[in-house]
């Protein structure tokens, strides 16, 4: 099972939390594997949900016209990465 | 629900608008209209999916066996619309007798700033709605829709109005919503059709003409999270050239309670299909849903 960073650990927790994973620990989620689609079979309004999480928890919006939109939502390990960068707090 | 309309009435839409549309720009509306007889008698006794689905969508509106002049009338009823989807597009409003009711509502809301859900249906013309809205009286409108599902519309909007088409918010990817979230901010009207389940919808089950069958949960569930009221919008077709707007105002806000999130969302859903189904017993000939409604049922 592939090892998670502290920040990578707290992003899961908030996808379960936010929304409502059932029978699903942060462990469970590959760090690697896509969080829509295929992987953890996440949709748009997940993609919303989380959205709204993120910005209350760490202070900064997702936005539709980000170029980069395909590779924040590839996988737990890059949104991480993207909210380390991005968040303001 | 019936995923099947994604190729069956899509396959014959596509035939029918390339046909309808081509006949509505060469020959005009007047020709066409008289064109829509033979073309109805053709879908007719050719599409056999749109006709069974029409006869029992009928029957169960009805309470009784429709005919075939019942069906004709139907099928007619919509060609009639997508042979004026031509005109609208082309920004010609003004050849049709368009009556808005609740118009104030919208208006209103536009004024206010805050953006809202406008939620319509496949009961008679949206197209109706969002050319008026958009080309007269410039309102902010987004419209989600399923492009990749819909390449033949699409193609056709974007040839004839490639304003329409720039308010268009493609279903696709995670973003999709995020899309709408900001649009919403901006203080758009974001429309959307509540009333056909598309592959991977999240559902709720309401009770439809004495039915239950399935809805998308997700207008609801986006009004939701965006915090933001719910406007229906119906746009009847009433023969001729005559079209009728209604605009009702659904919901202030959806709120949905954590611990019965399902119940909520089918009782929010349930308010739409109510309403739906008043204007679907007040002209059931709209009805543009032509695969089988109720499919479910059977599972």
């Amino acid at each position: 099972m592939a090892v998670l960073s502290p920040l990578e650990l707290e992003v899961a927790r908030l996808i379960i939390s936010t929304l409502n994973l059932e029978g699903i620990t942060p462990e469970d989620i590959d760090p690697e594997a896509p969080l829509f689609g295929d992987g953890l079979g996440l949709d748009s309004i997940d993609a919303l949900e989380l959205a709204l999480a993120i910005s209350n928890s760490y202070g900064f919006q997702l936005r539709s016209d980000d170029t980069e939109n395909a590779r924040i939502f590839a996988s737990l390990r890059a949104l991480s990465q993207h909210i380390e960068q991005r968040r303001s707090r | 629900m019936s995923r099947q309309w994604i190729q069956l009435p899509e396959r014959g839409t596509s035939t029918a608008l390339g046909l309808i549309a081509w006949i509505g720009i060469r020959l005009g509306r007047r020709a066409g209209r008289l064109l829509l007889y033979p073309i109805t008698l053709y879908f007719l006794l050719t599409a056999a999916t749109a006709r069974r689905a029409s006869r029992a969508f009928l029957r169960q509106v009805l309470g009784r066996e429709p005919g075939y002049r019942h069906i004709f009338r139907h099928l007619h009823c919509f060609a009639a619309t997508i042979l004026d989807r031509v005109y609208l597009l082309t920004g010609q409003t003004e050849r049709f007798d368009i009556r808005i009711h609740g118009g104030q509502i919208v208006f209103d809301q536009i004024a206010s700033g805050r953006g809202c859900i406008l939620l319509g249906s496949h009961l008679g013309s949206f197209e109706v709605l969002r050319v008026l809205g958009v080309t007269l009286h410039r309102f902010p409108l987004k419209v989600l829709m399923n492009i990749d599902h819909n390449q033949a519309i699409t193609r056709f909007i974007n040839a004839l109005n490639p304003e329409i088409a720039a308010t268009i918010i493609p279903i696709r990817g995670p973003e999709t919503l995020l899309k709408a979230r900001e649009s919403l901010e901006e203080g758009c009207l974001i429309g959307t059709l509540g009333d056909r389940v598309v592959a991977n919808d999240r559902i709720t089950h309401c009770r439809f003409l004495g039915r239950q069958t399935s809805f998308p949960a997700g207008p609801m569930l986006l009004a939701a999270l965006l915090r933001c009221p719910v406007i229906l919008a119906v746009a009847l077709y009433r023969g001729g050239n005559r079209y009728e707007i209604y605009f009702e105002r659904l919901a202030d806000r959806v709120v949905l309670d954590r611990c019965q999130r399902q119940a909520d969302i089918q009782y929010w859903t349930q308010q739409y299909v109510d309403r739906l189904e008043y204007y679907v017993r007040n002209d059931p000939y709209n009805w543009f849903n032509f695969y089988d409604y109720w499919q479910e049922d059977r599972a």
